[in-house]
């Protein structure tokens, strides 16, 4: 079943995120960047920084905190979502520390050959002074539910 | 003065390249540390059922290797000011120790006089391209070291 279009301009409850060394650790290992900045903090503030900072990509654990809201919220399963594209702008690094939340938009709901692609909108602000820290774009493609076929039971 | 390294660089140079390899375990790991579950990224049965040749990569885990071509070339990660792509075919990971190969290549686009640099990366898998419309804008800091 389609996506009914009058969901558009449904803004979600602000996600909060807290970035820790250890979760930049963890996913820096996960992409096998070995870049110094993520994990030693003389490293980082040789570049200005003052502490640690998290990998541009990292972004994305926050930014599917709110997808996560909008998935149930619609009643997409996440086998059906195939990620289109992706951008980020960032106006400021991430160090550790920071505090952060993130507000989710569903900018549109377009049908294509029988999937829907959802425009989704984040907007992630430092939680302490209301900053912008990084605006995400992204697409997202749900197939229909018909394609699960019988494997209803996971 | 520190002569700005933007001012060694022109549109259509190749910064950088890169091979990386995804493996079945470079998938488990990912999942793990971004909190993406999606079972098409592990589980091949939910994979092929959904119409999917096999296990797929996360498009994310792709972009995240392409953005380390970017971070190790200029150092500071917080030097990327805007970074997106397009999923446009899925990399599909073989149960094997191998994996699968994802050539990098970094090229500039644009060398702007704010001392910003655009850079459009290509990314293939088997000579055909994973990421589409991958593109980049980067600060240049004034005493990066001048090597290519």
């Amino acid at each position: 079943m389609p996506i009914d279009p009058s969901v558009v301009g449904r803004v979600y409850p602000p996600q909060f995120y807290e970035v820790s060394r250890e979760k930049i650790r963890e996913f820096a290992e996960a992409i096998g960047d070995a870049n110094p900045a993520y994990v030693d903090t003389a490293a980082a503030r040789g570049y200005g920084h003052g502490d640690v900072v998290a990998p541009p990509t990292f972004m994305m654990i926050i930014v599917m905190n709110g997808f996560d809201l909008l998935m149930k919220d619609l009643g997409i399963e996440f086998a059906r979502v195939v990620h289109v594209d992706q951008r980020f702008t960032y106006s400021r690094s991430l160090p550790v520390g920071t505090r952060v939340e993130a507000t989710t938009r569903l900018d549109g709901v377009r049908a294509v050959a029988g999937n829907d692609l959802l425009k989704i909108r984040t907007e992630v602000r430092d939680e302490q002074d209301g900053t912008d820290v990084c605006l995400s774009e992204a697409t997202l493609l749900v197939r229909p539910e018909d394609l699960d076929g019988g494997d209803a039971s996971d | 003065m520190t002569e700005r390294v933007t001012e060694q660089l022109a549109v259509g140079d190749v910064v950088a390249d890169h091979t990386y390899w995804i493996t079945r375990e470079n998938l488990i790991r990912y999942a793990g540390a971004s909190g993406d579950f999606n079972p098409i990224h592990w589980n091949e049965r939910v994979a092929t059922s959904v119409g999917l040749p096999n296990v797929i990569a996360h498009g994310m885990l792709t972009m995240g290797l392409a953005g380390r071509l970017l971070t190790d070339w200029l150092g500071d990660p917080a030097a990327v000011v805007e970074y997106g792509a397009r999923f446009a075919r899925p990399v599909v990971v073989p149960d094997d120790d191998i994996g699968v190969a994802v050539r990098v290549a970094a090229a500039v686009t644009a060398v702007r006089d704010d001392g910003l640099v655009a850079l459009e990366l290509t990314v293939k898998v088997d000579d055909q391209k994973v990421l589409t419309q991958a593109r980049a804008l980067c600060r240049l800091p004034a005493d990066r070291p001048s090597q290519s």
